[in-house]
């Protein structure tokens, strides 16, 4: 507040008194930590940062979690009571502002309270979307059970969407510290390191709360233990639409002399037909097998065909390309995903070729293709 | 070394040796190529020559059996697809030559790819005495 004379201490220095508790300061700066590796390694991360992501985006929504649960037990400016401000107060709050005036608040003021709360929320809510789009997309994590390949992908747009919103709302987070750090002639950030602001007159009174830390921190342990059993006792759960069962054998002796077997759900059954049907002239060899092996392995292929399956590699290489029907690698989902690998890699010793699945997919076997099982070898002289 | 040792050791080599030679399964295989053929033997020079040469009308792909087994059948060689094969010289696998259907099924495929044309009798029995005589 303008103008306002401050409390002087006895040297004639203003008091300054503890307002930021030790966790509401450790929980700001880990959450600014932690979202802006989250943010990095999804924005600007390919699959291999999957884990980075969402080991930060973890660590965020617990972060949260125990924020949430402080708001209740934590000391005076921690609690919600404290700052979050019912209709009238925000107008009064705002009409002080237009007219230059206002009262101080040693805490969040109400519009602070108001971006607090929208923060916590839009932090929640990508932890959900992610949670479903993890499950759905990469079938991994409490809801690969549940969820579909294409839930996932439209959760996904949306956590992508609440992403931006974050980051938006992070810009104005910043500039309304900004905005208050001149407005009250106090430096803000400083307050979040040492927890401590200058008492002045006519601060608007605070209603003094006493913290609970021993109550919050058996809850926030409770609750942190609870919810990670249940994620991994769901995650444990065989995912929808992913294969389990082992390759079949004959097909995979036959089919993998030359390169290495290849998941059946990695073709759609119109591809796999085209390439039984013409086994004598494969990608320029004789591939030819008698009839009986032929028709059992023609039947297993059918029946486990891309379409069969729900995993990210089963709906994305279902489009084949027009003029190489069973090339895996022509798809147009193969050829973007692997655009950024030089050439030379695929043409080194240890991975011999594009369709080498088995030499960067640690699961290509299973049909998987989880993005954590890749692990692309040196580059070495070919 | 005490003389018994040495006879022992040179017992074991000739027996190892034999047994190397004149697998009775690669042998029946010879044998079944030879009446076929209707020759008496075989010849690993021709063998040698065949392996190594440049066949015109197969697949472009493949001109010559050592586009994916390599110069030296004692080394592994290479698919196309960039899969290791295994040696093919007897001495390097003694498993080559031992199963007549699996050797049946790769000279059908292979001989159309490389030569396109199924491989002579005399052509796979030459081949085959070419192997085993590295
Ligand atoms: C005689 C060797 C041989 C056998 C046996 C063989 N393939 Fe192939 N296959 C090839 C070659 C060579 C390529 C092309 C590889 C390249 O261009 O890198 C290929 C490519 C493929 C591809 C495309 C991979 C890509 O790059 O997208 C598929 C799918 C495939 N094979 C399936 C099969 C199936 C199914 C069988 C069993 C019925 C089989 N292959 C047996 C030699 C073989
Ligand atoms: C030289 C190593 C290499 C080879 C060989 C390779 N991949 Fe990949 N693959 C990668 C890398 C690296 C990525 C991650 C790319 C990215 O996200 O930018 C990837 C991504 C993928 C994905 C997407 C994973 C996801 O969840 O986003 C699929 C599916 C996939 N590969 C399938 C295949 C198949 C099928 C083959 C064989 C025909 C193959 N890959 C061969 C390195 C390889």
């Amino acid at each position: 507040m303008a103008g306002a004379p401050r409390a002087q201490g006895s040297a004639g220095e203003p008091v300054r008194v503890p307002v930021w508790d030790g966790f509401v300061r450790l929980f700001h700066w880990s959450l600014v930590a932690t979202l802006a590796t989250a943010a990095a390694s999804g924005f600007f991360g390919d699959a291999t940062w999957v884990e980075v992501h969402l080991w930060s985006g973890i660590a965020a929504a617990a972060l949260v979690a125990l924020r949430v649960l402080w708001g209740f037990l934590g000391p005076t400016h921690a609690r919600f009571g404290d700052f979050l401000a019912g209709p009238k107060a925000m107008r009064a709050h705002l009409r002080g502002l237009l007219s230059g005036g206002g009262v101080r608040h040693r805490g969040h003021n109400p519009l602070g309270g108001a971006m607090v709360l929208a923060l916590l929320l839009v932090v929640a809510l990508l932890a959900a979307t992610g949670t479903i789009a993890l499950g759905g997309v990469l079938k991994s994590g409490p809801l690969a059970f549940a969820t579909s390949f294409a839930t996932g992908w439209e959760l996904r747009g949306l956590h992508r969407l609440l992403a931006f919103l974050l980051l938006g709302l992070i810009a104005l987070h910043l500039a309304g510290v900004l905005v208050e750090s001149r407005r009250s002639r106090e430096n803000l950030v400083l307050a979040l390191v040492d927890g401590r602001k200058e008492a002045r007159a006519g601060d608007h009174p605070p209603a003094p709360r006493r913290a609970r830390p021993v109550v919050a921190a058996l809850l926030g342990g409770g609750l942190l233990a609870v919810s990670a059993a249940a994620v991994w006792s769901f995650a444990a759960r065989p995912g929808l639409g992913v294969p389990s069962a082992p390759l079949d054998p004959t097909y995979a002796e036959e089919c993998s002399a030359c390169h290495v077997a290849y998941h059946p759900s990695l073709l759609p059954r119109a591809s796999w037909a085209t390439l039984m049907a013409g086994l004598d002239d494969h990608f320029g060899e004789n591939a030819s097998l008698d009839p009986e092996t032929a028709a059992a392995i023609a039947a297993y292929l059918q029946a486990n065909a891309a379409e069969a399956y729900d995993t990210k590699a089963a709906n994305r290489l279902r489009r084949v390309a027009a003029e190489r029907p069973f090339s895996i690698t022509a798809t147009p989902f193969w050829r973007r995903t692997h655009a950024g690998l030089p050439e030379a890699l695929f043409a080194s010793r240890p991975v011999g070729g594009r369709g080498n699945c088995e030499a960067c997919h640690g699961d290509a076997r299973s049909g998987r293709f989880d993005p954590t099982a890749i692990h692309v070898p040196e580059e070495t002289t070919p | 070394m005490r003389l018994p040792t040495i006879l022992l050791a040179v017992t074991l080599v000739a027996t190892a040796g034999l047994a190397l030679a004149a697998s009775p399964v690669r042998q029946a295989i010879l044998d079944g190529y030879a009446k076929e053929a209707g020759v008496a033997a075989f010849s690993a020079e021709r063998g040698k020559a065949f392996f190594e040469a440049s066949h015109a009308g197969g697949k472009p792909e493949t001109p010559s059996c050592t586009t994916c087994h390599g110069m030296d059948p004692r080394m592994p060689g290479r698919t196309r697809a960039g899969k290791a094969i295994e040696p093919m010289a007897v001495s390097a696998n003694p498993k080559r030559f031992t199963d007549s259907a699996f050797v049946e099924k790769w000279f059908k495929r292979n001989c159309d790819s490389v030569l396109g044309r199924p491989c002579s009798a005399a052509e796979k029995g030459d081949l085959i005495a070419y192997l085993s005589s590295l």
